[in-house]
C-alpha cells in the first residue's frame, strides 16, 4: 500500500456512514479509494427519507405548516417563511407590516444560530476543538431569544398565514439588541482564534475549487455559490417580505475554494445582525395577524416561492385543484443540490480533505431527503 | 427586460409556447410548454443562456404525467417554469448530460412517478431503497386523478403573451375574493 497517487495500485471501496460522525446526518458516501486517495465519492442519499411530499398531498396546508420547520432543522425559520410565503402568494393575504419585520427579524437571528453552529461543527470536523465552545456558547442566547417569543427552540411552528402567533415584547427587543453587541465583539475573536491561524489556513486553503459554471450546472446555490464570485441572494435578486427595505449587502468572493466559503458565511452574519438592527429601530406598531378565514381553499392553479435559506435556495412549488389539500408540493431544498457535485468536486484529494469539504458544504441531511 | 424578449424569441423558434405571468402571484417570471422532443434543446438553450437548473420534478394528471422543470438565472431575475408531457411510452430525453445536477433530480423522478429518463447515465433508485423501486408513491389512485386542465388557472386569468403584467391584474386577483368568504 502507497500513498503515491501516480503508483499503478489497485483501487478498493470503503463506505463513509451512514453513520459517520463527519457526515453529520444519515449519510453515506460510497469511496472509491487508491491508497489514500479518494479516486470517485459517490453519495448515498435517502436513509431519512420520510416522502414529505406525499405528506404535503394528504395534509391540508394548515396541516403542513410544522413539517415546514422539519426539513432543515438548523435553520427551521427561513423554510416556514418560504411555504407560508408560498400559502400567502396563492390565497392573496396580506400580513402586517409589523408581522412582516418580525418574519425577517426571527429568520434572520435563525440564520446566524444555523451559520453558528456550522462553524463549530466545521472546526470540530478539521480537529479544533475549542472553537465550538464559543459558537455554542453564542447560539444558546439566539435559541434562548427565540424560545421566548416562539416556544421552541430548534422546530418553530410560528409563522401562520397573514402574520406570526404571537407578538414580540419589550425584553424580546433588548435582549436582541444585547445580543447583537455580543456578537459583534465576538468576531474579532473568532478572527482571531480561526481565521489568522496557519494550520487552520493550510488546511482549508485551495483544496477544492468551486465554480461558477458548476454551480449553473449542478444548482448549488447559497454561501458556496457566493464564494466563486456570483452575488447572487434570493433576498436581493428575487426580493420577498421586507427585505427591500433594509440596507444590507450580499457579501461575496473571490477564489471558490473552501476558506472563501468560509469567509463568506462569517460576513453573513454581520449582515443578519445589521438587518436585525434595522428591523428593530424601525419596527412598526400594529397587529400582528390579519383577519383569516377559518377555512380557505387554494385556488385552481399554481405558484412557486423561493426563500434564502442559510445555505442556499429553497423553493416550493404548489399545483392546486382547488381541493382542501395540495394536488402536488414539491420541495426543492439547496443541500440536495449543494451535495450533488461531491464525486466531481472530490476527485484525487486525501480523505482527510473530503471530510473538509463535507463540512463546507453545510449539510442538514434530513432537507436532501425529506 | 430586452434580454428576456430575446429569450422568449428564440424559445419561440425551438418552436416552445412560451407565455410571460404575473410574478407576483405565480413566483416566476415565463411558463414554457414543450413537446417531449424538445426538451434537450431547451436545456441546451438555458444552458448557453447561462441559467441554472432549480428542480426537476411531475405531476400525475390524465392522460400523461407531465414533467416540470424550473430554471433561474444569476445575472437577471427570470425563473422559467416549463412543462412537458411524457411520450405514449412513459419515457421523456434526459438532460443530465446538459444540466448534471438533473442526474439526481430525474432518479428521484423516476422513483416518485416511474418516469423513464431516455439517455440518462445510470437510472438508479436515489431516494427509494432498491427493494421498493417499483412503488411510484406519487402516482394518483384511481379516484384522486385529476385532469389537467383542473390544474391550471383558469384561462381568463391568464396574461397574455406580451402585455405588461399589471394590465391582467384586477381579473386575477378574482379567486381570492370567493374564497375569503
Amino acid at each position: 500500500m502507497t500513498t503515491n497517487p501516480d503508483n499503478q495500485q489497485q483501487s478498493f471501496f470503503l463506505n463513509m456512514g451512514p453513520q459517520h460522525p463527519s457526515t453529520h446526518g444519515v449519510l453515506r458516501v460510497l469511496l472509491e479509494m487508491d491508497g489514500e486517495y479518494v479516486r470517485d465519492a459517490e453519495p448515498v442519499i435517502g436513509y431519512g427519507h420520510r416522502m414529505q411530499e406525499k405528506l404535503g398531498e394528504s395534509r391540508t396546508w394548515k396541516g403542513f405548516m410544522p413539517y415546514s420547520a422539519r426539513l432543515d432543522y438548523v435553520g427551521a425559520l427561513p423554510c416556514s417563511h418560504g411555504f407560508i410565503g408560498l400559502i400567502e402568494r396563492m390565497t392573496g393575504i396580506e400580513a402586517p407590516p409589523r408581522a412582516e419585520y418580525i418574519r425577517v427579524i426571527t429568520s434572520e437571528l435563525n440564520r446566524i444560530a444555523s451559520h453558528l453552529l456550522w462553524l463549530g461543527a466545521f472546526l470540530l470536523d478539521l480537529g479544533a476543538f475549542t472553537p465550538i465552545m464559543y459558537t455554542f456558547d453564542d447560539r444558546e442566547q439566539v435559541l434562548d431569544i427565540l424560545e421566548d417569543v416562539t416556544g421552541s427552540r430548534l422546530t418553530y411552528c410560528y409563522f401562520r398565514v397573514g402574520g406570526v402567533s404571537r407578538d414580540i415584547d419589550e425584553p424580546f427587543v433588548e435582549k436582541t439588541r444585547a445580543f447583537i453587541q455580543r456578537l459583534r465583539s465576538r468576531f474579532k475573536l473568532y478572527d482571531d482564534l480561526v481565521t489568522g491561524n496557519i494550520i487552520f489556513i493550510k488546511r482549508v486553503q485551495d483544496i477544492v475549487q468551486f465554480t461558477p459554471d458548476m454551480a449553473m450546472r449542478y444548482g448549488v446555490t447559497g454561501p458556496i455559490l457566493r464564494s466563486t464570485g456570483i452575488r447572487y441572494d434570493i433576498r436581493k435578486n428575487e426580493p420577498y417580505s421586507v427585505y427591500p427595505e433594509f440596507d444590507f449587502e450580499i457579501p461575496v468572493g473571490e477564489t471558490g475554494d473552501c476558506l472563501e466559503v468560509y469567509r463568506v458565511r462569517l460576513r453573513e452574519m454581520e449582515q443578519s445582525l445589521r438587518i436585525i438592527e434595522q428591523a428593530l429601530d424601525r419596527l412598526p406598531q400594529g397587529p400582528v395577524l390579519a383577519k383569516t378565514p377559518r377555512q380557505l381553499k387554494l385556488p385552481q392553479g399554481d405558484a412557486s416561492f423561493a426563500v434564502e435559506t442559510a445555505r442556499g435556495e429553497l423553493s416550493y412549488y404548489l399545483i392546486s385543484d382547488g381541493g382542501e389539500t395540495p394536488y402536488r408540493l414539491k420541495i426543492r431544498t439547496p443541500s440536495f443540490s449543494n451535495l450533488s457535485p461531491l464525486s466531481e468536486l472530490c476527485r484525487n484529494v486525501l480523505l482527510s480533505d473530503l471530510v473538509m469539504v463535507l463540512g463546507t458544504l453545510d449539510l442538514v441531511i434530513p432537507e436532501i431527503d425529506r | 427586460m430586452n434580454k428576456t424578449d430575446q429569450l422568449i424569441e428564440e424559445l419561440s423558434r425551438l418552436p416552445a409556447a412560451v407565455n410571460r405571468v404575473d410574478y407576483r402571484q405565480r413566483g416566476y417570471h415565463l411558463e414554457v410548454r414543450l413537446q417531449a422532443g424538445q426538451v434537450p434543446a431547451f436545456a441546451g438553450l438555458l444552458r448557453q443562456r447561462e441559467f441554472y437548473l432549480v428542480f426537476v420534478s411531475a405531476v400525475h394528471v390524465s392522460p400523461a404525467i407531465e414533467i416540470i422543470y424550473q430554471f433561474a438565472c444569476f445575472a437577471q431575475p427570470c425563473r422559467i417554469l416549463a412543462r412537458s408531457t411524457v411520450a405514449a411510452d412513459g419515457t421523456l430525453p434526459s438532460i443530465a448530460n446538459i444540466f448534471h445536477g438533473a442526474n439526481w433530480h430525474e432518479r428521484e423522478t423516476r422513483d416518485m412517478f416511474g418516469v423513464v429518463f431516455t439517455g440518462h447515465p445510470g437510472l438508479e433508485p436515489l431516494l427509494l431503497p432498491e427493494e421498493e423501486a417499483d412503488l411510484k408513491p406519487l402516482l394518483k389512485e384511481e379516484g384522486a386523478l385529476k385532469p389537467a386542465d383542473q390544474i391550471r388557472r383558469a384561462p381568463d386569468e391568464e396574461v397574455q403573451d406580451t402585455k405588461p403584467s399589471t394590465t391582467a391584474e384586477p381579473g386575477a386577483k378574482k379567486p381570492n375574493v370567493e374564497h375569503r368568504q
